[in-house]
């Protein structure tokens, strides 16, 4: 499977290019605070482009607003058009869904009872609707589907893709994770978790990593074949992480993000020796955060760049990523860990 | 007389199109661009079936009382005035 168009938007603006950016520039401290005073990674649509299509889709909410633009943008970056006349499918992965829609559709029915609550705000609650949303834009007439696994949410979707394709159902797929901002759930992780509040994560703390909620979509146009100017190929998606027996990797990028409260499995990927990097202090904490990293890698890879690490706090004396890593890149791992210590990732190779 | 309900209606109308912009999030019209006589559906403001609802909900929660079915106030929901006119109409009497 080939990653053959990628498409982002995070706290950091819209499109590749400003994610390029952003991996090549230092660490950016989170661009807002709510009324605690809790530091966030927050999207701003206004600048993006898109605009015809983001009027097209005027009553939905952040969360599909984001994706659309993500994917159309992945779709164009591959190349591919008039998407009616394509098999393509949508896998959309997220971790805690369209809730910000939810709780103000929960808040609705409080303050105004089940009789004046708004359809809008219930259609937008709906877990499916951004993927309806992505597949009436674009034209898109395959299957769709939204995945939810929280810590592996977008690596069972990426895995799920692979399936679609191998099995033949779908010629293109729109795979990516997309996660919203909201102060209810802010509120939860502080409690939950350790935040940072100098708004600086720093992910191989990792007993506890410092989170900072971020927000944002990344979408990828993968197929069994490559386009044109494919970045990587997905070799395999694994579960279940093991140091002793790993593919032998050039670079490592671990999702470490302060999402769980301990984050210490990923002391064992230093033990191999291979440069680590992660990239979560560019656009938040999110549990759908693996397919930011994963667009960090297939950046690697096509462009032969090393992105240093943005925030090299390393306590733990782990093998990062030099700033002057000379090799070739032909081979990537990325993983993640969840709250249990359980890993699912991908390896990634040039194209 | 006449002059109070013209300005009542011409309060409804502003109360309507500020209302119309925020909660169907027309984020590319102003209210001050909505013109008294703008056609809400097919052409105009280019409204659906999904925005007749959200008005009635709308409706119901600025202007306290129910919208009744859809298919008795089709004519009601045709324009902003039309709009305003039906709401007058039923919010008189009110404190």
């Amino acid at each position: 499977m080939f990653i053959n168009g990628m498409g982002i938007v995070f706290a950091g603006g819209s499109g590749i290019e400003k994610f390029e950016g952003a991996l090549a520039g230092p660490w950016v401290a989170p661009n807002s605070h709510n009324e605690a005073g809790l530091p966030s990674y927050q999207a701003d649509l206004a600048g993006a482009g898109r605009q015809d299509l983001l009027k097209k889709i005027r009553r939905a909410d952040k969360m599909s607003k984001m994706a659309v633009v993500a994917a159309a943008d992945a779709a164009e970056d591959a190349g591919l058009e008039n998407l009616a006349a394509h098999r393509v499918g949508v896998i959309l992965s997220t971790a805690h869904g369209p809730h910000v829609t939810t709780f103000k559709f929960l808040d609705g029915i409080y303050d105004y009872g089940e009789e004046e609550v708004s359809p809008i705000t219930f259609s937008n609650s709906v877990h499916n609707s951004t993927c309806s949303y992505i597949a009436q834009t674009m034209d898109i007439q395959g299957p769709t589907l939204t995945v939810t696994q929280f810590f592996h949410s977008f690596y069972n979707a990426l895995s799920l893709a692979s399936l679609w394709l191998a099995d033949d159902r779908v010629d293109y797929a729109l795979v990516g994770g997309v996660e919203q901002y909201g102060d209810v759930l802010s509120w939860i992780v502080d409690q939950k978790l350790t935040t940072a509040k100098d708004g600086m994560i720093k992910p191989f703390n990792l007993t506890p990593t410092p989170q900072v909620p971020g927000e944002g979509a990344a979408f990828f146009l993968v197929s069994k074949t490559a386009m044109g100017k494919a970045y990587c190929q997905v070799d395999d998606i694994f579960l279940g992480w093991d140091a002793d027996r790993a593919i032998k990797a050039d670079i490592r990028v671990i999702d470490s993000d302060g999402m769980a409260p301990d984050e210490s499995a990923y002391l064992a990927c230093g033990s191999s020796g291979v440069p680590m990097a992660a990239y979560s202090p560019l656009f938040g904490s999110m549990m759908s955060g693996s397919a930011f990293n994963m667009a960090a890698a297939a950046l690697t890879l096509k462009h032969q760049r090393v992105y240093p690490n943005p925030v090299a706090d390393n306590p733990h004396n782990l093998p990062l990523l030099p700033k002057d890593f000379g090799v070739d890149i032909n081979r990537m791992s990325c993983l993640r860990f969840d709250c249990r210590g359980e890993a699912m990732g991908a390896h990634l190779s040039r194209a | 007389m006449p002059e109070n309900s013209d300005r009542e209606l011409a309060e409804i109308r502003r109360k309507i199109k500020e209302i119309l912009v925020e909660g169907l999030s027309l984020e590319h019209w102003t209210p001050e661009e909505i013109k008294d006589d703008e056609i809400l559906f097919g052409q105009g403001l280019d409204l659906d079936s999904l925005d007749a609802a959200e008005i009635a909900v709308l409706i119901q929660r600025n202007f306290n009382f129910i919208v009744g079915d859809p298919e008795q106030t089709r004519e009601a929901f045709y324009s902003i005035s039309t709009l305003a006119e039906y709401i007058y109409q039923n919010t008189q009497g009110q404190d």
